[in-house]
């Protein structure tokens, strides 16, 4: 066995010579276990590999090793006060992977007042490659590292290299044992792990104090290393006292997770020693850091409302929205009709009241729960309810019928009343609660000014939060009606039934026409002629079956079985055309002109950015009042359009008419459930935009334009 | 006029119980976002004297720098320092550079040559203050270069910090970078409060004078 095994050995190694000579010969670079250096006259880097040969499916180390000059320096992770960390960018074949640098200790290193954290004379920064199972052995794993360091004595020169490092690929991996050996070293000196969770927390205004329950009690020369760079003043001293180290809170201060890492370095027994340690922060740290120390040198505007909103006030708000929906024009007839039935009623059984009462507010919470179920199970955002053709329309049919029974159109025989206005004027339990639903449903357009906030807020939460909040809207939409239920006495302060209900509910029926022509207009702006069409049948068909059941009321039961019959067929066919015709229109919905609004999408933004070119992006809706509003009051304005011609502003639409998914998401990144949302992009490539209020004027939008171009369209006012 | 007086008399107070509380030493005492800023009265290159309160009422933005540092030449080279510096004249703001290097050290000018660099480069200060003895750099703790502080209409620190989020001193990482200066200053234009009144400045170090 032996007389066979040496000759192969020996043939091997002529093998491996051959192979040097040709890879001598060859320009590639050379096959070894150290790369080409790269020098300044401050720096002799390379990267070193502990294999000559790797094996397939090992993981083994390298390292960036750089000499410096006497006096200079490299960084560590987290630099000091100044200074850049050595940063390693790989190139490597698929399948290989490079682990993050492990960094060893720093040292604290002085520039009188200032401190750094790195490296002096020789420092080597370990990094674990895997070689996957599937490479194959005869090949040749190159591994491409670009680094870049900062070097800094008083001067700071910034240097880069670019290492190649090409290992043949074998069944068994060869160590180089003289780089093993040092990688070894710089291995074992790093920081090892605490073994014990340290804690910082507050001392005073600007201290803090990091409690060590495992330093050895003899320990000196003590020294935390933290690895973020905004937590303590790198150069303030760090008096150690009964197992706790005092710091100096940064100027920067700000700690953005519950633990925060760092290496901890001390004397003991005279041996340097290095920890590797994690400290919890104390809570109320993390909410200082939030909290901005600033005092606003001029203060006009209290801050909006959408930025910060806990829980609890967004219930506030959702609840005080809700209460402010009972006065919209839509829906204030249908809820005022009902108070007056509670004051017919109320004459008979105050007990009735109540019960009627409860079921409107039952039917309120339960549309309202499938509405938020919707919204927050399909993340549609609020108002989907009108991005479709057929609904409006449906809406439209609703709001024309209770007009037309407010009116007294449908008031033929006595009982005909309760078909006219759909179900919600029957009386008793069942109507009461489809009053409820009723007045939910005719509600959704008009709540966008007042719970914009919570409803944007709302959706980022839980869905338990999410759908609390949808609810004590809710509550407060029902708290009049139910209010009165229970205090029919406030109902004794209405003069005395009479006439004047009559003339008042007739003249209820106009905002409810009103309601309906804005209806068919959105509609119309959806889906072009065809949705103007299929509303107008509707209302025509409705309207055509109530009369037909209506007018056969009193006749035999033969022929009010054959008018029903043509009444269901005719509101089928009707639903039929509808929904066949009603289709969202392809067309964008914006008016062409030569100053109206680009189209919005957000590679449209980035690619204007780039150009240098401030953009403004209108994010609307046809059925959205308070977008209406806004470009009527503010965006159509002579001034606004004077100042984004001046400032070279580029307007862009997002329609939210129809249902769009990436209007959707980028409404739910800003925190918004719906339109409007205002967003004004400085023209600097990738430039975070400004979040205008939900409601406009127009000094604030030429304000901002002037902030996104960061110049005044007038001479500034003098500070 | 006295009310200032008393402001800062209170604030030095509050400063020496606060230091004696926490029974630290006056080792350092870099300015804070959300105080007073530290007043002071620095020769310009035009030999005039600098004064803060000369500026009472108007925003203050201090930029340490050091023309040969290569984080400081990034943003010149690339012009985006100079057209900070205009945009800022525009809005009315004054920009006052300091240059801290003491004789001997790196960025260490005269007058003239401070002068020189201003016009070869085109960059836009209201002046250059000159800092050999680093002791405006001490007063406010600059740490590097650039280091950036405004300073509103009122005297207070507003912003105190990197000029932007991207610590490199690779002219590639200006694209997309976040301009805390620009942020900061559109925030106080608002009247709202600024968002990030404090970051972690980058840079070189800045080349203290040794305490004399």
């Amino acid at each position: 066995m032996i007389a066979t095994s040496l000759p192969r050995r020996t043939a091997l190694r002529l093998l491996q010579r051959a192979s040097l000579a040709l890879a001598l010969l060859a320009p590639a670079p050379l096959l070894a276990a150290e790369s080409a250096a790269v020098t300044s006259p401050r720096v002799t880097a390379t990267l070193l590999s502990s294999r000559d040969a790797v094996a397939p499916g090992e993981r083994f180390q390298v390292a960036l090793t750089q000499k410096l000059a006497p006096g200079w320096h490299s960084y560590w992770q987290n630099p000091g006060d100044s200074g850049e960390a050595t940063r390693i960018e790989w190139t490597l074949p698929e399948g290989v992977s490079a682990g993050a640098i492990q960094w060893p200790a720093p040292k604290a290193i002085r520039v009188e007042p200032l401190v750094n954290f790195g490296f002096e004379d020789n420092v080597l920064l370990p990094v674990e490659i895997t070689v996957p199972a599937s490479a194959k052995p005869g090949e040749t794993l190159t591994l491409s590292a670009k680094a870049t360091w900062l070097v800094c004595e008083k001067i700071c020169i910034p240097e880069e290299g670019a290492f190649a490092l090409d290992l043949p690929i074998a069944a068994t991996g060869a160590i180089d044992t003289a780089a093993q050996a040092q990688i070894d070293q710089a291995i074992a000196a790093l920081p090892k792990p605490a073994g014990f969770t340290a804690k910082l927390t507050a001392k005073g205004e600007d201290k803090l104090a990091l409690t060590l329950p495992g330093l050895p009690a003899g320990a000196s020369n003590v020294r935390f290393f933290p690895i973020l760079d905004t937590l303590i003043e790198h150069a303030a001293a760090q008096p150690v006292d009964n197992g706790a180290l005092t710091l100096t809170r940064s100027t920067a201060f700000k700690v953005g997770a519950p633990t925060t890492d760092g290496v901890l370095t001390f004397d003991d027994n005279g041996t340097r020693r290095a920890l590797a340690l994690s400290a919890e922060v104390e809570p109320a740290l993390l909410l200082a850091a939030a909290a901005p120390a600033q005092v606003p040198a001029k203060v006009t505007l209290p801050p909006p409302p959408a930025e910060d909103l806990t829980l609890l006030l967004a219930l506030a708000f959702a609840f005080a929205g809700g209460l402010i929906l009972n006065l919209m024009p839509c829906v204030l007839p249908v809820l005022f009709i009902k108070a007056l039935g509670f004051a017919q009623v109320a004459q008979a059984s105050r007990s009735e009241v109540r019960q009627q009462g409860l079921f409107f507010l039952a039917g309120v919470l339960a549309t309202f729960f499938v509405l938020a179920s919707l919204v927050i199970a399909l993340g549609a955002g609020w108002g989907f309810q009108l991005q479709s053709p057929p609904l409006v329309i449906l809406l439209a049919v609703l709001m024309t019928l209770i007009g037309f029974n407010l009116i007294g159109a449908f008031e033929i025989g006595g009982r005909l009343q309760g078909v006219g206005d759909g179900l919600a004027s029957r009386s008793g339990p069942v109507g009461a609660f489809m009053t409820g639903a009723l007045a939910v449903v005719v509600a959704t357009p008009c709540t966008a000014p007042f719970m914009g906030a919570a409803m944007g807020y709302a959706l980022t939460q839980p869905p338990a939060a999410a759908l609390s909040i949808f609810m004590a809207l809710a509550l407060g939409f029902a708290a009049p009606v139910v209010a009165l239920s229970f205090a029919p006495g406030l109902l004794r302060l209405l003069p005395k039934p009479g006439r004047w209900m009559i003339v008042l509910k007739q003249a209820f029926a106009f905002p409810m026409f009103a309601t309906a022509i804005w209806l068919i207009w959105v509609a119309t702006m959806q889906a072009g002629a065809d949705g103007a069409l299929a509303a107008l049948v509707a209302i025509l068909v409705a309207g055509f079956a109530l009369w037909l059941i209506g007018v056969t009321r009193g006749s035999g039961r033969a022929l009010r079985a054959v008018a029903a019959a043509a009444a269901l067929l005719l509101v089928g066919a009707a639903s039929a055309f509808v929904i066949e015709s009603a289709t969202p229109s392809a067309q964008p919905t914006a008016q062409a002109g030569t100053d109206a609004p680009g189209v919005w999408s957000p590679a449209r933004v980035a690619e204007l950015q780039a150009q240098g070119k401030p953009v403004f992006v209108n994010f609307t809706a046809a059925w959205c009042i308070t977008c209406l509003a806004n470009d009527r009051v503010a965006l159509s304005r002579q001034e606004v359009k004077e100042a984004f011609a001046k400032l070279g502003v580029a307007y862009l639409k997002a329609d939210w008419t129809n249902r769009d998914p990436v209007i959707a998401a980028t409404l739910t990144e800003y925190g918004r459930a719906g339109v409007p949302l205002y967003l004004f992009y400085p023209g600097t490539k990738g430039a975070q935009a400004e979040v205008l209020p939900q409601l406009l004027t127009p000094e604030t939008v030429v304000s901002a334009a002037q902030r996104a171009a960061g110049k005044e369209v007038k001479t500034a006012t003098a500070q | 006029m006295t009310d200032v007086t008393r402001q800062s008399f209170i604030a030095g107070l509050t400063a020496i119980a606060l230091s004696l509380g926490s029974g630290a030493a006056f080792a350092q005492s870099a300015a804070k976002p959300g105080a007073k800023a530290p007043d002071f009265s620095v020769v310009d290159v035009d030999g005039k004297l600098q004064k803060l309160s000369d500026y009472a009422g108007k925003t203050v933005i201090l930029e340490w720098t050091n023309h040969d540092c290569p984080y400081v030449r990034k943003h010149y080279n690339s012009a985006t320092m100079q057209t900070l510096q205009k945009d800022m004249a525009k809005d009315g703001i004054v920009w006052l550079s300091v240059i801290s290097s003491p004789v001997g050290e790196q960025g260490h000018v005269d007058a003239a040559k401070a002068k020189e660099l201003t016009k070869t480069r085109d960059a836009a200060p209201a002046s250059i203050l000159l800092d050999p003895k680093s002791q405006l750099a001490r007063a406010y703790g600059a740490q590097t270069t650039p280091h950036m502080y405004i300073i509103d209409p009122k005297g207070t620190l507003a912003y105190a910090g990197a000029i932007d989020d991207k610590p490199s001193s690779s002219a590639s990482s200006l694209t997309g970078a976040k301009s805390y200066v620009r942020q900061a200053v559109a925030e106080l234009k608002a009247g709202k409060a600024v968002s990030e009144p404090a970051t972690k400045a980058y840079g070189c170090v800045v080349k203290y004078a040794p305490v004399s």
